[in-house]
């Protein structure tokens, strides 16, 4: 110890006594980065409002922000959902700050914009919140004013009407477009900026419970930053490194992980044009509840949790326009397995199952699909001509006909899960398109063994994975990834997870896996597979059939539309409580009330 | 004077949702108007310049894009008293001018979500009809109010609506499983047993009301002298899919066009068909439209090509611009 050590000491002992005496949660965590997001933000040059918002109201760069504000507002060439709410709330964060000429010009881009309304539902939320906070802003002036010839009255009336009506439909049978580590940022934004300047209380009150839902749900299914479980819809960039999607800035802001901020490390960075929307969220007088972050964070107990949401709007097969989604999530310190119960839940993106474990490394995740594309598929939620649609859909997608493609929907999947193990099944209709499943597997793993038995070992950090593919396949090494494919049609893997809290060394799991195989023999026809999963479960799943768990046929109808130990609700009783130990918080959405215990 | 004026422009119009401006509307200049739902040279959500309603003044070679940014699937028109209402059937909803496309408003409120076609009536100016993904939906009170017409349905998708020319209260839908029916103004439809699902087009003859032509997915044309009763196939097109059906006003030459199929005519009310250009290079019309006065005058919508155009009956064909346009329809006014 040299001459300072001593001193050094000293110091130590009294930082220890300072993190010691800050109490770990919410608030804190949202204090320490708030300010930061600001700052960085603010010194970004891209054209968006968020960074205008951090611009001045960090007084950073102010004669920029307000030149781009003031060419924003007069380009002829934009104008859109995005556009409508994302300019009123940097308008009504920034007014004090704005000369009266360029007040004008934002209140005239809404006469002159014809702000598109979109066809999905986080369009009509963005469309919709845009709409209302510009009429409660301008009120009293009539249809020639306004880009669609409505009075500001009539489009409060509508705007409201249809928040209204989408916040009864998400608290009560769940979102379309649900947990989608893209998109929920284009739910968070919106309902950030509604909640700080709705003059209605109810509608105010209605937001803030919005946001609660939206953190909590994605809290329940959170691990270190990472979104797991089921999507309904996200990228193939951040299916295979979650941690690229939006939803980690959402995590880092409020649930205070990953430890490292998303900006500072290239591979983490979002890479979506609202990267900076988490701006919305720094300036917010929102504040996540305690509640929340600890149910984000506290993983000392690993879990099943199990939720129903609802299938986007099916206009063209039959009548039953929102079919229920099933999702089962198993959550660990150092691992999320979950699953959609499969077929074609959503267009396009889908992403139905996958592993995604805690790591220092990118593309830390292991799924496997069926890379399906269909005109039929699309022309189930879309208005255009079937024969038009792939062609249509990959002009924005761009990969929706790839066969190499990492994500999709598949009418030929089906998944079983129980607790840290799943069975997929792919039963693929001679003649489909893309005749193959295919798995991923990062080329970072730690280890990885294929085992003479049929048996694929993983092991990441702490986290072990086992899959056992029924038929055989290729193994074919790409840029950050080993792509195990199969053209078998009638196919299927078997999953296993654990970890060294669950099962001690890597090789005493791998030990427990090469004692049991599933049986499938005639497989190809009962399409049937039964398996004893290391502890002890018997499963038995057969495609379009039963799911047998020991002897029973657990029902979906035990979802709920949340089932598990820190949020429970049932589907459609618009009432959804969280637990954490003995703290309650419960969303009471057909009384627009919250009540916390203790 | 102003007072009196104003009152009387409100009188003539009626209380809200009618517009209360009305500016040279008995002026408006016979045009071409191409509705473009997108646009294959843009392909961002929002920063859509090149979709919307654009309008081509007669003995004029310009398009001119009177509505922007607005997923334009169908346009319609109505004129009462020399008054004209000119309709766009848009994603935001339906949308009307009353002043020649040079002010907007939007009729539908969020339950009818995107529009794909509306069908005013020609004699009861409060009355529209409009076909949605979501349903067929109806108006009695000059787009005030809407109310959800699908008794009778058996799936939501309704791409087009028309009224029978004849009867006002009988209308025809193209569904997803079949051509629907309605005899009582829209409360309740009957399926028409034209013998395939997806129909994507439905013409009435414009001399003979009892003439029915439908195009379908992969089925070509099938055609009903009887107003639906019993259908027959049109030979030459038996396994096209065609997307839309014109013909000229005296009703003696029809066409047809669909999914790489080029134009198609008939002359003998849809029995037979002959193909009159191949569209070489080009992917799918969407629609055909043939001239009201002029009988040697066809347009062709192209699916990201623009407009394409005739003026030999469909002999030779020359770009007529809108590049990139995809173009839903093509119609002229008044």
């Amino acid at each position: 110890m040299g001459a300072l050590g001593p001193m050094r000491t000293t110091f130590n002992i009294l930082l220890l006594c300072t993190i010691i005496a800050v109490p770990v949660g919410a608030q804190s965590i949202f204090e320490q980065r708030h300010g930061e997001v600001v700052r960085i933000a603010s010194g970004e040059r891209d054209r968006s409002f968020s960074t205008i918002t951090a611009k001045l109201k960090a007084g950073n760069d102010v004669p920029y922000a307000l030149a781009l504000l003031d060419t924003l507002t007069v380009d002829e060439a934009i104008g859109g959902m995005f556009y409508s709410y994302s300019l009123i709330g940097c308008y009504l964060h920034t007014q004090d700050l704005l000369p009266d000429s360029l007040k004008r010009k934002v209140r005239e881009a809404y006469r002159t914009r014809t702000m598109y309304r979109g066809d999905t539902e986080n369009h009509w939320v963005m469309y919709y919140t845009g709409l209302y906070l510009a009429a409660q802003t301008w009120p009293n002036e009539g249809g020639s004013r306004w880009f669609n010839g409505r009075s500001s009255s009539e489009n409060f009336q509508e705007a409201g009407d249809w928040l209204n009506h989408w916040v009864t439909t998400s608290s009560t049978i769940g979102q379309g477009e649900f947990d989608s580590p893209t998109y929920v940022t284009t739910f968070i934004t919106p309902m950030l900026v509604l909640y700080d300047f709705a003059r209605d209380p109810v509608m105010k009150k209605k937001a803030q419970m919005m946001l609660d839902l939206l953190f909590v749900d994605f809290a329940a299914e959170h691990l270190k930053g990472n979104y797991g479980g089921g999507h309904s819809r996200d990228y193939p960039e951040d299916i295979i490194n979650p941690l690229a999607a939006p939803s980690t800035f959402w995590a880092w802001l409020y649930f205070g992980e990953p430890g490292f901020p998303p900006w500072n490390e290239t591979r983490y960075r979002p890479r979506h044009r609202s990267a900076w929307e988490p701006v919305f969220g720094a300036v917010s007088s929102y504040r996540l509840p305690d509640i929340i972050y600890h149910i984000a964070t506290d993983r000392t107990v690993p879990y099943v949790h199990r939720e129903t949401k609802r299938v986007r709007n099916v206009i063209r097969a039959g009548r039953e326009m929102n079919p229920p989604v099933y999702k089962y999530t198993y959550v660990t310190n150092d691992y999320i397995l979950g699953s959609l119960h499969g077929g074609i839940l959503q267009p396009i993106q889908q992403h139905t199952w996958d592993v995604t474990y805690a790591s220092d490394k990118p593309n830390n995740t292991i799924f496997t699909l069926h890379p399906f594309y269909s005109g039929k598929e699309l022309a189930m939620f879309f208005p255009e001509e079937e024969k038009f649609l792939s062609d249509e859909v990959d002009r924005y997608h761009k990969v929706y006909t790839n066969p190499n493609k990492w994500n999709s929907s598949s009418p030929y999947e089906q998944t079983f899960q129980h607790e840290n193990a799943l069975i997929i099944l792919y039963h693929i209709e001679q003649g489909a398109k893309q005749p193959h499943v295919d798995g991923f597997f990062p080329k970072n793993l730690d280890e990885l063994l294929r085992d003479p038995s049929g048996w694929i070992f993983c092991r990441a950090a702490r986290t072990y994975v086992a899959i056992y593919p029924l038929k055989p396949y290729q193994w074919m090494e790409e840029e950050v990834n080993w792509r195990l494919r199969s053209h078998e049609l009638n196919n299927g893997f078997i999953v296993e997870v654990g970890s060294a809290d669950e099962d001690g060394s890597f090789e005493a799991f791998q030990e427990k896996l090469l004692q049991r195989k599933p049986e499938y023999k005639n497989f190809d026809s009962t399409r049937t597979v039964e398996y004893t999963t290391r502890q002890g479960a018997k499963m038995k799943f057969t495609f379009d059939g039963e799911r047998v768990l020991n002897g029973d046929r657990p029902s979906f109808k035990d979802y709920g539309f949340f089932n598990g130990p820190f949020i429970q609700s049932a589907l459609e009783s618009g009432v959804i409580r969280m637990q954490y130990k003995d703290k309650t918080r419960t969303l009471d959405f057909k009384n627009v009330s919250i009540v916390e215990t203790p | 004077m102003m007072l009196l004026l104003l009152l009387t422009l409100l009188s003539a119009f009626g209380s809200p949702p009618y517009d209360p401006v009305d500016v040279s509307l008995t002026q408006l200049r016979p045009a071409f108007y191409a509705a473009v739902y997108l646009n294959k040279g843009s392909i961002a959500v929002g920063t859509l310049t090149g979709i919307g309603l654009f309008r081509r003044y007669e003995g004029d070679s310009v398009w001119t894009n009177i509505r922007p940014n607005t997923i334009t699937p169908g346009v319609g028109f109505a004129s009462f008293g020399g008054r004209h209402q000119l309709y766009l059937a848009g994603g935001n909803g339906l949308h009307r001018s009353t002043d020649g496309g040079s002010t907007w408003r939007i009729l539908t409120g969020w339950r009818t979500k995107e529009v794909l076609s509306v069908a005013p009536d020609p004699v009861d100016s409060l009355r529209l009809y409009i076909s949605t993904p979501f349903g067929v939906y109806r108006s009695t009170d000059g787009g005030g109010t809407w109310v959800e017409k699908m008794k009778g349905f058996k799936t939501w998708y309704v791409r087009r609506v028309i009224l029978d020319r004849v009867d006002r209260t009988v209308l025809y839908a193209t569904g997803v499983d079949a051509l629907y029916r309605s005899t009582d103004g829209a409360e309740s439809w009957e399926q028409l047993s034209v013998g395939v699902p997806e129909i994507k087009w439905v013409l009435q003859h414009p001399v003979d009301p009892n003439l029915l032509l439908v195009g379908t997915e992969d089925h070509g044309v099938r055609y009903s002298t009887d107003r639906g009763t019993t259908w027959k196939q049109g030979a030459g097109l038996n396994t096209s899919a065609v997307y839309s059906l014109a013909s000229t006003p005296d009703g003696k030459e029809l066409y047809a066009a669909g999914f790489q199929t080029g134009v198609w005519r008939s002359t003998d009310l849809g029995a037979s068909w002959s193909q009159v250009w191949t569209a070489s290079g080009l992917d799918a019309i969407y629609t055909v439209f043939v001239h009201p006065r002029n009988p040697d005058h066809l347009m062709a919508g192209i699916n990201g090509s623009g407009v394409f155009e005739s003026f030999d009956r469909g002999r030779s064909w020359h770009d007529a611009g809108l590049p990139t346009a995809i173009v839903r329809q093509i119609e002229m006014y008044p």
